[in-house]
């Protein structure tokens, strides 16, 4: 049964993944990063790791997605790619390589297969656990986070309201000139 | 149950999709996404062994690469919005100034 | 007493140290070196008559400053020997030495570089002097070095001109000298190995101070040893030695086949010929033979090859002299030939008689370069032949001393020549056994005496062919030079007047060899040859004075080509023996040079190794930037190949 799940969600979760990767609109490659997120979400789940599952759900699908939504709107970044590319070269290669890391990996991976017990505590990671780890073993970490979260924060500020007043004199610039040609035109 | 294996192959399968993601694609909001797919392709391979090993270290662990990630995310789109709102597109192969 | 022998070099060491590093002047440079060179000369006599005092067995003041070399058993002192033998060539070193100085100071006035030139005569005298006072082999190679370079730096005195009469260049004249002196230089070193690998050292004799011991006296103990030679057989131990340092004697004192230089060394100034090319350096090969004549007196020796040697050289040169058209390479040939006089009497094992004739022929030799040079001074630097004529009334006294000197090389009754150059036709006919080599030496007396008749003749009489040339004599202080070895020319018989033979009685310490016993044959031996050389003299003279007198001009053959043809041309030409080395060895030695020079030097190290080097890197360069274009992609692409690396490694290696 496990392994039913496990799979139909794996298959998800690629697909999403090779869709996001092949749509030539941004904003349906965000939408197929969200299935996979979701999808991993639901591994977390069959790996007995609920707390996880419940951020995954929040933090990526919820607010990490909706942030790519936003800037991809800004930006009007859905239109297609301009199709001559530079470097065709590149995409070959880096799909071979690509192939040749995962071989590579699978190999590490499958030469020493980790034997699997049956799971003795199922509650190992119960919210309660984390909560407890959290605020004991790890405080230092948790409490750098928050520092983290902060410089983030300002870092966007400071990245937004600086450059903001520049962007804005260069913008108006812009519009004048391209009027201008329009008008000669 | 399910080996640990397939978690791992999978895990690797979506991060080799990433990577090729990064080489394939050109518009930078894609790219950036196939780096979240790398980030969470870890984020896997990482509670499976938490879960192998019963130790919710792993877990810990996969807890703050989530915090990280949303703040890297944030910064990360915040500095293309300044990069590519003079440009009228969003493909890397415009930046490239910083030459040899 | 004895420190006074280190004086004796001391003072033209101490002349080239102040003209080359603090004299300016030319007239302070000139009477420095003059001085110095007259107080060793002072010297030198004062350490005769110190010498006197010694006991008759062991004649020689030693005087060892330290201990040079002393590495296990080699040991070499530096140390300084004034014995009869030494006495007698020092005396001729600083005393003709001084009176070219005396002279240069008038010959070399308004030259270009006077202190250069009085420096490196000094530091001449100082060498040839460490050359004859060294008591071991080592100093005395020094020495033989030490004039060699001398000689080198003295001929080259004109670098900066082209091309000197008689179409020299003096560099490459410099350079001629100092190779073919290099060539006899290696077989002296082969020598100086053979001698410590077999007698233990370099000494001549014993020297207690230090504990080292003589070479010279063990001479009889390697008598039977043999050399193993490999497929060549075997050799004794004394031929080789004797016949290595024969082969140095070749090179230093221009005999055959290494006497090519000494002509072309006419380039330098003719002081320089005088001292070096006359008197002295060339002396030091006949001087070499003489320290080591025990090993020469060996029966296995090598003697018989330096008595074959010295004679063909006396006849080559003679011939050859016959026929030069520059006034001074008559000269120069005419020293070869009476070289070879010298080098034939010490093979035959007359010492003596072979230092006697050094001694008269640095006299009446240094005499007629010193007049030639006054000649060419006189008349405007003109050194052609050919050009001159009738001079004996434009420089009288030139012309007076030049017969002098003449009378004198030719052996002439009763100048110094004479007694001489007839004690070894003596030698050779009596006491050697060895009539062929008589005969030869007997004819080249005449030829001597033919071509100094002919160079008197066309030097001095017959009339003036170039209008453009006006004579006049010397100045005083090359006057009375010349004046005083003229004076030596005439009366230098006296060193070893057969009877009195007051030179054998000196050197008998050194030397022991007997008396010679004047016997009538001798006497009309001597008869004979002079009556022989006075007869090609005069028809010399007489050719070349008044019968072919009008054939000659300026630019055109020799009269006597017309009847003699192709072998005046070879006479001319020193037989061709230069034409050969040129031919076999400077020339493709040229070549390889250039091709070294140009081809493997400029193309394929410079542009191939060097330039190569640098222009792969700047391509190398050029190829790793393309790796940074600025795309992103790109780079990713790259990390992605190194992480696959780095996978790959750790997935390998388990």
């Amino acid at each position: 049964m496990e392994l039913v799940i496990f799979l139909i969600t794996a298959v998800v979760a690629i697909a999403g993944a090779v869709a996001m990767l092949l749509s030539p609109n941004a904003i349906h490659s965000a939408i197929f990063l969200l299935i996979n997120f979701v999808a991993i979400s639901v591994l977390y789940v069959l790996l007995y790791a609920p707390f996880l599952f419940v951020i995954q759900l929040i933090v990526y699908a919820g607010a990490i997605i909706v942030l790519f939504l936003f800037v991809v709107m800004l930006l009007g970044a859905e239109r297609a790619e301009d199709t001559r590319e530079r470097f065709a070269w590149q995409r070959p290669l880096g799909v071979t390589l690509a192939t040749i890391l995962l071989s590579l990996i699978g190999y590490l991976a499958l030469r020493n297969p980790l034997s699997r017990t049956a799971v003795a505590d199922q509650h190992f990671a119960a919210p309660e656990r984390i909560a407890e780890a959290l605020f004991t073993t790890y405080l230092l970490p948790f409490e750098i986070t928050a520092f983290l979260l902060l410089a983030a924060i300002v870092g966007v500020i400071v990245l937004h309201t600086a450059g903001g007043r520049e962007l804005r004199t260069e913008n108006q610039e812009l519009r004048t000139k391209n009027q201008e040609l329009r008008t000669k035109n | 149950m399910v080996p640990t294996s397939y978690y791992i192959l999978l895990s690797a399968l979506l991060f080799t999709l990433g990577v090729a993601g990064v080489l394939i694609r050109r518009n930078a909001l894609v790219l950036f996404m196939s780096v979240e797919l790398m980030l969470n392709s870890a984020n896997l391979a990482l509670v499976t062994f938490a879960m192998a090993r019963q130790d919710i270290a792993g877990q810990m662990v996969v807890f703050f690469v989530i915090v990280v990630a949303a703040a890297e995310v944030a910064v990360g789109l915040a500095l293309l919005v300044a990069i590519f709102r003079t440009k009228q597109t969003t493909d890397v192969d415009e930046i490239h100034s910083l030459k040899g | 007493m004895n420190w006074i022998i280190w004086l004796i070099p001391a003072f033209p060491l101490i002349g080239f140290l102040l003209n080359a590093l603090v004299v300016r002047r030319e007239r302070a440079a000139g009477i420095l070196a003059s001085v110095m060179v007259g107080l060793s000369f002072a010297a030198t006599i004062a350490a005769m008559v110190v010498l006197e005092g010694a006991p008759s067995e062991a004649k020689r003041l030693t005087w060892t400053l330290w201990e040079w070399i002393r590495i296990a058993d080699f040991r070499v002192a530096f140390g300084l020997l004034f014995d009869p033998l030494t006495a007698v060539m020092a005396l001729l070193i600083t005393g003709v030495g001084g009176l070219i100085h005396i002279y240069s100071i008038g010959y070399m006035h308004g030259d270009v570089r006077p202190v250069r030139f009085f420096a490196f005569m000094n530091l001449f005298v100082f060498a040839m002097l460490m050359l004859v006072m060294a008591d071991n082999l080592l100093l005395l190679f020094l020495g033989w070095e030490g004039v060699g370079l001398c000689s080198f730096l003295l001929i080259g005195h004109y670098f900066d001109r082209r091309s000197v009469p008689p179409g020299i260049n003096p560099s490459e004249a410099a350079v001629k000298a100092f190779v073919v002196n290099r060539v006899g230089d290696v077989a002296m070193l082969a020598a100086l190995f053979a001698i410590f690998t077999n007698f233990g050292t370099l000494s001549f004799y014993d020297n207690p101070q230090l504990g080292i011991s003589g070479y010279l006296d063990q001479a009889i103990v390697v008598a039977g040893e043999m050399v193993d030679l490999g497929a060549f057989g075997q050799l004794p131990l004394i031929t080789g030695i004797t016949l290595l340092m024969l082969v140095a004697v070749t090179g230093k004192s221009a005999q055959f086949p290494l006497y090519t230089w000494l002509p072309d060394a006419m380039a330098g100034p003719t002081p320089v010929s005088a001292l070096i090319h006359a008197a002295t350096m060339v002396t030091s090969g006949v001087y070499l033979i003489v320290r080591n004549h025990t090993l020469f007196d060996q029966p296995a020796s090598a003697a018989p090859w330096v008595l074959v040697i010295g004679v063909m050289t006396a006849f080559i040169g003679a011939t050859a002299a016959v026929a030069q058209l520059d006034i001074k390479r008559v000269l120069a040939y005419s020293t070869v030939s009476q070289l070879g006089y010298m080098v034939a009497a010490v093979g035959m094992g007359a010492y003596v008689a072979g230092m006697y004739h050094l001694l008269t022929h640095g006299l009446f030799k240094a005499l007629l370069f010193l007049a030639a040079g006054s000649v060419i001074h006189g008349i405007g630097n003109y050194q052609d032949m050919r050009r001159m004529g009738g001079l004996r009334n434009a420089l009288p006294t030139t012309f007076r001393l030049y017969v002098i000197g003449a009378l004198a090389l030719s052996g002439i009754f009763p100048f110094a020549g004479f007694w001489s150059k007839d004690e070894i036709i003596a030698h050779a006919w009596f006491d050697a056994r060895s009539p062929l080599a008589a005969i030869m030496l007997i004819l080249t007396s005449a030829v001597t005496a033919f071509y100094m008749g002919r160079q008197i003749g066309m030097v001095f009489f017959g009339r003036p062919r170039d209008q453009a040339i006006h004579g006049h004599e010397s100045g005083v202080a090359m006057r009375w030079t010349m004046v005083t070895l003229a004076v030596g020319a005439v009366i230098g018989g006296l060193i070893n007047l057969p009877g009195l033979h007051w030179l054998n009685s000196y050197l008998r310490p050194v030397l022991q060899e007997p008396e010679v016993i004047y016997t009538v044959g001798m006497g009309i031996l001597a008869t004979i040859t002079t009556l022989l050389s006075a007869g090609a003299g005069y028809l010399g003279w007489k050719t070349y004075a008044c019968d072919l007198e009008p054939r000659i001009r300026v630019g055109k053959e020799d009269p006597l080509f017309r009847y003699l043809g192709d072998l005046w041309r070879g006479m001319e030409i020193g037989w061709g023996l230069d034409w050969l080395y040129q031919r076999v060895f400077v020339r493709p030695y040229r070549a390889a040079s250039v091709f070294l020079s140009d081809v493997v030097d400029r193309e394929a190290i410079d542009q191939v190794l060097v330039d190569g080097t640098a222009r792969g890197l700047v391509r190398l360069a050029h190829g790793l930037r393309a790796l940074q274009n600025g795309y992103i992609r790109t780079y990713a692409l790259m990390f992605l190949f190194g992480v696959i690396l780095v996978v790959a490694f750790f997935a390998l290696r388990g």
